[in-house]
């Protein structure tokens, strides 16, 4: 085997495992916050795609602005759904757990009474193949691992140097703490909900030219963020980028030795494994 | 004291019971025969699912074990040559031996740790299904040709009414011990580690015993299930065993009430039948039931079954406040 086929695989690896690590943000940002599992969070990422199946395929807008679109579209109704719903639940993990498979079903649903069961491809926005020294990227791909890193380090700014991304991160720390220095917790929750859909959202959007558009297409990228967030910590957002880095390692050189049953298989041994011996995942702390 | 405790329980058995039985009399056509004798089978899964729920678990690798047991069942017949009435006990028990050891594991973990780890299971034990050991498993197409049961005592097993009879012995059966549990101290231990884990433990409730009990006798219970499934479905799927059907027992359980021993029934026979109306509208049905199970989450969450005694307890409320009232009124 040479360095070239390492290196393949490593890339193709990585350009799905980038676009999850964007899932798992948002998954691990709402779990921080709220204390919610949001098992509803790839229906999410669903409705982005679709979003942007709409908007770049139907209304024929650029490739970009269908990404904000569903970027924005997702966020307002993830923000609709902590108002609604996850608002009363909070601290309450069990029940807002049940009520994320309710959710889960219930935006399913909708998308399957709005755009039938018929899988929707939308075309690629770029075309072409990348070429470095000896390996091949296809320039599409190329394009998620790019735009998903500028979100990464959007989102990183904003948590890090804003007034409100650093009440968001005050309130996961300690909601009574943060409320006690006058942070606004129902209007932080709120935010950090729509947040994490968007995150979800802007995911499906880069990768609805990748894979084909489905009422049923969250239900994979939502387990591979558990997975992505599970290694690195649950509710750590740098933890979720190293469980994303490390899970895109293990898939794509993995897949070199082994069938894809057994390389997801051990996607959820690691989960066992991390859960079991060191619950808080790699990187510790919260 | 024994007795008044255990009347009201054997009534509701005996009624439970007398349904079961005079349906045969009532209604000959084999469709509802069908949807009764998956109604039992989900019962004795919602009703063990109940047990753990009860000490505050969602085990979302519950219905694993009832795959585990309709394939070692299914394997026993077809494989082994045993005959099904050697399987149905011996397939439980090839559950339990699983559960035993991943019950030690993930009871480790408590709160959303313990959803995930036990998913994490259930997604190894598909896998498994799907994809390993194919010559053995059948893989993804499937482990075929499982035999119906074989006569026992001049009785045959291979229609749908002599099957629902056997499915309905089995339910009564497992209603009978988890009901009997359910009042026991063990149920009592139960209800209290799920409304005060903490609290319980430093009473001396001895918190990993209790849910590893419950975790076990569970798996056994849903074994039974899994049993029966693999003797009357003839075949079996990875995906019989996947996220949907589990997410749809948490919803009959918790829409029924996880606080009485009751609520799964009540739960799994209301959604049933909620389902077989919707049937024809696909999508709409799971648009119900996605609906239901919030809204009862928000406005009931402690189920169905929790209506009454909040009824009862309002009214209440309402007499007294108005003899306060007339109270206040006679004084002044």
């Amino acid at each position: 085997m040479t360095l070239n086929v390492l290196v393949q695989a490593l890339l193709n690896g990585f350009g799905l495992a980038m676009a999850y690590v964007l899932v798992a943000l948002g998954l691990t940002l709402i779990f921080s916050i709220l204390e919610i599992i949001n098992f509803a969070h790839g229906e999410f990422y669903m409705f982005g795609a679709f979003v942007t199946y709409l908007a770049f395929t139907q209304v024929k807008a650029p490739f970009v602005l269908a990404l904000l679109a569903a970027i924005v579209v997702v966020g307002l109704a993830g923000g609709v759904a902590e108002r609604l719903v996850f608002r009363h639940l909070r601290g309450k993990t069990l029940n807002a757990f049940i009520v994320s498979l309710g959710l889960l079903w219930v935006m399913q649903a909708v998308a399957q009474i709005i755009f039938g069961i018929q899988d929707k491809s939308v075309p690629s926005a770029f075309s072409g193949v990348l070429r470095l020294g000896g390996v091949f990227i296809s320039i599409e791909r190329f394009a998620v691992i790019v735009c998903a890193t500028l979100l990464i380090v959007a989102l990183y700014a904003f948590l890090e140097w804003t007034r409100v991304g650093r009440a968001m991160r005050a309130a996961a720390q300690d909601a009574d703490g943060a409320a006690l220095q006058g942070v606004n917790i129902e209007l932080i929750s709120a935010l950090g909900f729509a947040l994490g859909c968007a995150l979800a959202g802007a995911s499906g959007a880069l990768l609805a030219p990748v894979l084909s558009v489905s009422p049923w297409m969250g239900a994979l990228p939502v387990v591979k963020a558990f997975i992505i967030i599970i290694l690195g910590g649950m509710g750590s957002l740098p933890g979720a980028v190293l469980g994303g880095l490390i899970l895109g390692v293990v898939e794509g050189v993995g897949t070199l030795f082994f069938s894809s049953a057994a390389v997801n298989m051990l996607g959820f041994l690691m989960v066992i494994a991390i859960l079991v011996l060191r619950p808080r995942g790699l990187v510790g702390g919260a | 004291m024994a007795r008044s405790t255990f009347l009201g329980p054997a009534v509701t058995l005996a009624l439970v019971a007398a349904v079961g039985v005079a349906l045969p009399v009532l209604t000959q056509d084999s469709y509802h025969l069908d949807v009764a004798t998956t109604v039992a089978m989900n019962l004795l899964l919602t009703m063990s699912l109940r047990l753990q729920l009860n000490t505050g678990q969602v085990n979302m690798a519950h219905i694993s074990f009832m795959g585990i047991a309709a394939y070692a069942s299914a394997l026993a017949v077809t494989r082994l040559g045993l005959s099904f009435w050697i399987a149905l006990p011996l397939a439980p028990l090839v559950a339990a031996a699983f559960a035993v050891p991943i019950g030690l594991v993930a009871l480790r973990l408590s709160g959303p740790y313990y959803f995930l780890v036990t998913f994490a299971f259930s997604e190894v034990v598909r896998l498994v299904f799907n994809n390993f050991f194919v010559g053995l498993l059948g893989g993804a197409s499937g482990l075929v040709d499982i035999p119906a049961p074989s006569p026992l005592l001049g009785l045959t097993f291979t229609d749908k009414p002599s099957q629902y009879w056997l499915m309905l012995m089995l339910f009564l059966l497992g209603a009978v011990v988890l009901v009997r549990l359910d009042y026991s101290r063990f149920g009592l231990l139960s209800g209290a580690i799920r409304q005060s884990e903490l609290l319980a433990a430093t009473l001396g409730v001895g918190v990993l015993r209790v849910k590893l009990t419950a975790f076990v006798i569970g798996a056994v219970w849903a074994g039974v299930a899994g049993a029966f499934f693999a003797h009357s479905h003839h075949v079996l799927h990875s995906s019989d065993f996947g996220l949907e059907p589990m997410v749809l027992l948490v919803a009959y359980t918790v829409i029924g009430g996880v606080g009485s021993v009751w609520g799964p029934i009540v739960g799994t026979i209301l959604l049933t039948f909620t389902s077989e109306m919707l049937r024809e509208l696909r999508a709409y049905e799971t648009l119900v039931y996605g609906l239901v199970l919030i809204l009862t989450m928000l406005f009931v969450p402690d189920g169905l079954v929790s209506i009454p005694g909040r009824l009862r307890r309002a009214w209440q409320r309402r007499r007294a406040g108005r003899a306060d009232a007339m109270g206040v009124g006679v004084a002044a």
